[in-house]
């Protein structure tokens, strides 16, 4: 097995507010290989973005919020970097570990021309001279697409279209090759072209610089199009995590059930589409059993007492259900799911 | 090429504002001045005028241009002004060109110098509070700079001059100079360093909160994660994409608060004896000296119009998103 560039061990995060504690991650296990693209979907509030942010130490760790790493460890290339401090940190965002963000029209500062903000990066990072700093920032630029990007450096992001707004925030975050790429749903902001181009852009770049990547989203159907492997979090924890094949066509959490239901290409033309019903519990006092148990059609009574383990599917699929334990009664998936997971085997 | 031609047209198009603006505002004064009650040959004899006969007050009044309409002494007024003579101060029974002059110099270098230092060390405290923001530093300026701010000016003034000049003897107590050594520049500093601390302490904080709070604001925008993410301290956020972008406000909070800290130097002049033209505006308003309050206020004015004149030109410069929407005709 490829060395993982990022390990999760029973990590947890907290806010301590004044309200409570939020327990928004709730112990997840988690390794990204290396070159891989791994993602991270689930409704609003499930915890994947406050999880992507606080690997950076990006989270408010000051009061109201005090945002903690509540147990388990962080490796990055097999070191340890759960507890470092902020100036440890530093020395790693942007040269070993980098982020983008949502929108990428709040997330280029408005006033400065792009180029300066790639260069920043790099010489934050390096001693190259600021003639050589501004050769890379055009080669980053051209890697991501933009065409002209002599002329382009000098322009403040204004004059650019929300896609070309992501792809200068890609330039930024790649700008040092960076081992590890955090995306926060990089698409939600971009209409629906933009965004197939943004997605086909990070596939081609983790191949030509083998940078691993954990993309956060919401949305199943863009994070077929990249991903190699899937997992699927809900309240704070992962419910089911395998590769996408597994995820897409053998999936066995009642929630991933849900959410593929929900997807329109699976619904039937005749009826409403489909949506879980309810909402996520509230992460400040988070329910004892299984937190999907309120919404799940096919619960059971354990459900709501104790908190169904990870369950081994196969080497590569786990996912957090009782109604994969042996004593469990035989459920079958929705119809359709089960439809297409036979065709997609008729197919192999 | 493009950019010129619009920058000049710019500096055209607002020298033509500006007059227009000095002779709008030379026309208000000038009735308002009128039309408020009291006799301005009162500031002229003074107490002498009780004295007078009618027909006498009637001739004083004819030979200062008093007995006409209005309208014609406005435009009497306006001729001569264009002409570079403003009139003679009905108090001083001088030109006024020869009562304001001399006197302007010492204003402005002292409400030029408040100015900067003002906004100079507001910068700083706002990044300062900032950087440490709702920990105890942030929390103890905050209260300080408030209770600071509301010490009234002239008791601090007058408090300060019984520490520093009669019980320590450091500093002079009042005046700009002293006699005969208007030229000696070190004199002049020893004058200036009471009335600037001052004229600092009553409104440093007021601008120091302002800029704070919007960096406050700026510090909790998204652009501030990618910064932080590629592996910039808080200082460097703050200093190189923060206060940039609040660069704006504050340039256009310092075009409208030129009147107020200019405004400030009226009690700090009064408090300090020192000879300026806040004192001048004061008395000229209360004296019916109608000439040298028009010239006064009108210095004042053309004060505010080239401050936010010069504030466009250089918030244009730090975000060219202005110069664009300023392009926009309908």
């Amino acid at each position: 097995m490829k060395q993982a560039v990022l390990e999760l061990k029973d990590y947890a995060v907290s806010f301590f507010t004044p309200e409570g504690e939020v327990e928004a991650v709730r112990g997840v296990d988690l390794s990204v290989a290396r070159g891989e693209i791994l993602c991270l979907v689930g409704e609003s509030g499930c915890g994947k973005s406050v999880l992507c942010k606080s690997l950076l130490k990006l989270l408010p760790s000051r009061p109201p919020h005090n945002a903690t790493i509540k147990q388990g460890r962080v490796l990055l290339e097999g070191m340890d970097i759960t507890h470092y401090t902020e100036k440890q940190m530093r020395a790693l965002r942007g040269r070993d570990v980098s982020m983008i963000f949502q929108d990428p029209m709040l997330t280029l500062n408005p006033t400065i021309p792009v180029g300066k903000q790639i260069i920043e990066a790099i010489l934050k990072h390096s001693d190259m001279s600021r003639a050589a700093a501004r050769e890379r920032a055009i080669e980053m630029l051209e890697l991501v697409g933009i065409p002209d990007p002599e002329q382009r450096l000098k322009l403040q992001p204004h004059f650019f279209s929300g896609g070309m707004r992501q792809r200068c925030v890609i330039a930024i975050a790649l700008a040092m090759r960076p081992k590890l790429l955090l995306a926060d749903e990089p698409t939600t902001a971009l209409d629906v072209t933009v965004e197939t181009q943004i997605l086909d852009l990070l596939r081609e770049l983790r191949d030509k610089t083998g940078v691993s990547i954990v993309f956060v989203s919401h949305d199943l159907g863009a994070v077929a199009r990249i991903a190699d492997r899937v997992a699927v979090m809900y309240a704070g924890k992962i419910v089911e995590i395998g590769t996408a094949e597994d995820i897409y066509y053998r999936p066995q959490h009642p929630y991933t059930w849900g959410l593929l239901s929900a997807l329109p290409v699976f619904a039937n033309p005749e009826e409403e589409l489909y949506t879980i019903p309810g909402i996520p519990p509230s992460l400040l006092n988070p329910p004892p059993g299984d937190a999907f148990a309120e919404r799940n059609a096919y619960a059971l009574a354990i459900d709501y007492e104790k908190m169904p383990p990870m369950m081994r599917v196969s080497d590569t699929h786990y996912a957090a259900t009782w109604l994969l334990d042996p004593r469990a009664p035989k459920v079958k998936p929705p119809v359709r799911l089960a439809e297409r997971s036979r065709s997609w085997r008729q197919k192999e | 090429m493009i950019r010129n031609h619009w920058f000049w047209h710019g500096v055209l198009r607002r020298c033509f504002f500006f007059l227009l603006v000095m002779f709008v505002l030379s026309i208000v004064l000038f009735f308002l001045a009128r039309m408020a009650p009291g006799d301005p040959l009162q500031s002229f004899y003074g107490d002498a005028l009780e004295m007078m006969s009618q027909a006498e007050q009637d001739a004083a009044r004819e030979r200062l241009g008093l007995d006409k309409g209005m309208f014609a002494q406005y435009a009497y007024w306006l001729l001569n002004s264009l002409q570079g003579d403003f009139g003679i101060s009905l108090k001083y029974k001088m030109p006024v060109a020869d009562v304001v002059f001399p006197l302007l110099g010492n204003t402005l270098l002292l409400g030029s110098l408040a100015y900067i230092l003002v906004f100079a060390f507001a910068i700083l405290l706002a990044v300062f509070c900032t950087l440490h923001e709702e920990d105890w530093l942030d929390k103890t300026i905050c209260k300080v700079g408030t209770a600071a701010y509301y010490i009234p000016a002239f008791w601090l003034g007058v408090v300060l001059v019984l520490i520093f000049s009669i019980h320590l003897g450091w500093l002079p107590s009042s005046g700009a100079y002293d006699i005969g050594k208007s030229e000696d520049i070190l004199n002049r500093i020893q004058h200036l360093i009471l009335p600037l601390v001052v004229m600092i302490a009553s409104h440093l904080w007021y601008y120091a909160y302002m800029i704070r709070n919007k960096l406050l604001d700026e510090v909790r925008r998204d652009y501030v994660l990618l910064a932080k993410s590629k592996g910039l301290t808080r200082r460097e956020v703050v200093w190189k994409h923060c206060l940039r972008n609040v660069a704006p406000t504050i340039v256009n909070i310092m075009a409208i608060s030129i009147p107020h800290v200019t405004g400030g130097t009226i009690v700090v002049e009064a408090v300090f004896n020192y000879p300026g033209i806040g004192n001048l505006a004061v008395e000229s308003a209360k004296y019916h000296d109608y000439n040298l309050l028009m010239v006064t206020t009108l210095i004042t004015g053309a004060l505010v119009f080239l401050g936010s004149f010069v504030a466009q030109m250089i918030n244009e410069q730090i975000d060219p998103r202005m110069r664009e929407a300023g392009v926009i005709r309908w």
